[in-house]
């Protein structure tokens, strides 16, 4: 999963991507309006983590702009709680709304939910045959027994779960699970696919030659 | 309570004038036809008396009513006005013969029991000398007051007798239903006529019943009328009064619909919107103030939370520890720097503020206050320029220096790299001057009646910048507001603005 936060205030920037990648998410951060609006047209990222009171176009234009063209889901971060505002937010486009100071595993919880929800998933356990996958402690069981997998690889196999018997190309599984601070070594997506099949089982995730990867 | 409304006590104050005015109306009519009523019969009873004293000539004939029984004056009968009768008094036995056959004949010749008049005479020593069939048996002599009295009783306040009449005036009495009229001769003999008044007191009653009904009509149309005057006069109070309602019940946006008031009431119209807008405007400041300063305090406990949160969720180097503590005390210092602001604000808005007012000298103080913002300035290759002459304020030196350094840093921080900050002062008899001038970007013209409003902010993307709260005007005009001087601003778009502040020495 790949997560864009766009927050003016560097030391709750820092906060929020240090413990969005300890989530195991793909995070890339924008310190004002302009770099967030061109980072979230450039990217599909999962969901978007947006201040309102930002420089240059606030989050409200942003998101009014970013509407025109994607659906990501975004969870806006606002000082304010007047109802006016939450309101607003909600009608402009956003998705969720969280008042600062802010729980940080509120923040994580509410992304999670979000993330689902764009993928159509209502629950937080997904069940593959004989897998099942705890998206809320990120945990692997396979009959029953724990299957100890790496952030990356649970990011693979969570993000593959959640587009079930769709085809993923190699380009979006790079896009979501590597975000731009990422080297390139690390990028070696047949290494973690072969781990995971290892782990799960050969047939557990299919090679379409040519096309990417997918759980059926 | 209901009867402790305007309304009602305007209604019980018309309906009692109301009444005072009907009563003494009434009453006053009632007099007046009653007098006229009694004077009528005055006249009709003389008018009888007077046919006495002109009785009919015996040989007239016997179908002839007599001339009193018409109310006539003998005109075409009786004696001749001129022809002496009564010499002798009535007592004289040709007079009296002349008045018993007259008598005889009105009584004879009116036996109808309609007939209400009836007349006795009596002689001067009291003794009924004649009267007729009708008259009541106990009538009494009516007792001879005297020559002067009688003037003065004089029933038509005229003291010339009618021509041909006797000498004496006519006096009237009342004795119950009855109405009597007499006439003194000359010898104290004594004629009179009376009648019964029950068909008047009848048609007395009447009027006076019809002056109660008529009286009630009004009085009831009056407080009609009273209590549809009262309600349209009291419309617009009641208009203003449920707005006023809405208002307190917390509806700030409300306004008093002139098109409810009239004329008088316009002006409190007016007043009470004004204030009710200035109300609605201060509270939505404080409103807005609130928000503003909460807003400003939860983005460093945020970054507090977040921070220590993440720090704790599991074990760390000490590298990391100590970046998230720094984190926390740039968090912490950014609270304390609005704290001591808002504080500050609230002392000198509520005036607690002690403001020293002491003669300082202003050159000094700015010299202090450039040499700390110079390695500010520096940073950013900005030349500070004193032209400050020596000058004395008044005031606290302590809070001008506030202001002056503040104007400072904001002239530094909005400025070009390289750019200039221009100080200069000039004094008048009242007041010093003094201009802090930079080479900035400017400010938009419509930004400028807000600089001085807590946490307004001209360019939003220097708005986290550390130190800078969007409080650092708005206590600057408080404390020269204390000062009693004022603020200018000028900009020029692209060149720079001007921040002057007026001191006034008294």
């Amino acid at each position: 999963m790949r997560v864009l936060a766009v927050e003016d205030e560097p030391d709750l920037l820092g906060s929020l991507l240090k413990a969005l990648r300890e989530d195991g998410y793909a995070v890339d951060g924008a310190p004002d309006g302009e770099d967030g609006l061109y980072k979230a047209e450039s990217y599909d990222y999962d969901a978007i983590v947006l201040d309102i009171m930002l420089p240059g176009i606030d989050g409200w234009e942003l998101l009014r702009r970013l509407r025109k063209t994607k659906k990501t889901p975004v969870l806006m971060l606002t000082a304010r709680d007047a109802v006016r505002d939450r309101v607003r937010g909600l009608d402009t486009g956003a998705d969720d709304y969280l008042v600062k100071p802010f729980e940080l595993v509120e923040l994580l919880a509410r992304l999670r939910a979000l993330i689902r929800r764009s993928a159509s998933q209502a629950q937080a356990r997904l069940e593959i045959g004989s897998v099942a996958i705890d998206t809320a402690a990120r945990t692997v069981t396979r009959d029953g027994e724990v299957v100890t997998l790496t952030a990356r690889e649970y990011a693979l196999l969570e993000f593959l779960a959640l587009h079930r018997g769709k085809v993923v190309t190699r380009t979006t599984l790079y896009e979501h699970l590597f975000d731009e601070t990422d080297d390139t070594l690390s990028n070696l997506l047949d290494v973690h696919v072969s781990n995971i099949r290892k782990k799960l089982g050969h047939d557990f995730i299919t090679t379409r030659r040519g096309h990417g990867y997918s759980i059926e | 309570m209901i009867f402790h409304s305007i309304r009602w006590r305007l209604q019980a104050w018309h309906g009692l004038i109301l009444v005072v005015v009907l009563t003494g109306f009434g009453f006053t009519a009632y007099h007046v036809a009653r007098d006229n009523q009694l004077r009528r019969i005055d006249q009709d009873l003389d008018q009888r008396l007077m046919a006495i004293f002109r009785p009919q000539p015996p040989d007239r004939p016997p179908d002839r009513p007599p001339d009193w029984q018409h109310g006539g004056h003998g005109q075409r009968g009786g004696f001749p006005p001129n022809e002496p009768r009564n010499e002798h008094g009535f007592g004289s036995p040709d007079f009296l013969r002349h008045i018993r056959e007259a008598v005889q004949q009105g009584g004879a010749l009116d036996p109808s029991q309609t007939n209400i008049y009836y007349y006795v005479m009596w002689q001067q020593d009291g003794s009924i000398l004649a009267h007729s069939p009708g008259a009541p048996e106990d009538v009494s002599a009516p007792e001879h007051p005297g020559p002067q009295a009688l003037k003065a009783r004089n029933a038509f306040g005229k003291t010339t007798p009618p021509e041909g009449g006797p000498p004496m005036p006519p006096a009237a009495r009342s004795r119950g239903q009855l109405r009597e009229l007499f006439r003194f001769g000359p010898l104290g003999d004594c004629v009179l006529v009376g009648r019964s008044m029950s068909p008047d007191l009848t048609a007395m009653r009447r009027l006076a019943l019809w002056l109660i009904a008529a009286g009630a009509t009004v009085l009831l149309l009056g407080l009609a009328g009273g209590w549809w005057v009262a309600t349209r006069a009291i419309r617009p109070i009641e208009a203003i009064s449920a707005t006023a309602v809405k208002i307190a019940g917390g509806d700030l946006a409300q306004r008093i619909n002139a098109a409810d008031t009239d004329s008088e009431l316009d002006r409190l119209a007016g007043v009470l919107n004004s204030t009710f807008a200035r109300l609605e405007a201060a509270f939505a400041q404080q409103a807005q103030f609130t928000s503003d300063a909460s807003h400003e305090l939860r983005t460093p406990v945020a970054v507090i939370l977040s921070q220590t949160q993440i720090a704790l969720s599991r074990q760390r180097p000490s590298a990391e520890y100590r970046e998230a503590l720094e984190a926390c005390e740039r968090a912490a210092k950014r609270m304390r720097n609005l704290t001591e602001s808002l504080l500050q604000l609230a002392r000198l808005d509520a005036g607690q503020e002690a403001m020293k007012r002491e003669l300082f000298d202003l050159s000094r103080i700015v010299r202090e206050c450039v040499d700390m913002v110079r390695p500010l300035a520096a940073e950013r290759g900005i030349k500070i320029q004193c032209d400050v002459p020596s000058l004395e304020g008044l005031g606290d030196a302590g809070r001008i220096g506030q202001v002056i350094t503040n104007l400072l840093t904001n002239a530094i921080h909005f400025n070009r790299d390289q750019g200039e900050v221009r100080l200069s002062a000039r004094g008048e008899s009242d007041a010093v001057f003094l201009a802090v001038a930079d080479t900035g970007q400017g400010i938009p013209a419509e930004d400028i009646p807000h600089l001085f409003q807590r946490f307004y902010r001209v360019e939003k993307s220097r708005s986290r910048i550390q130190g800078r709260n969007g409080l650092g005007l708005a206590i600057c005009k408080a404390i020269i507001d204390a000062h009693g001087g004022n603020f200018e601003v000028s900009s020029q778009p692209g060149a720079g603005s001007t921040f002057t502040v007026k001191l006034p020495l008294r």
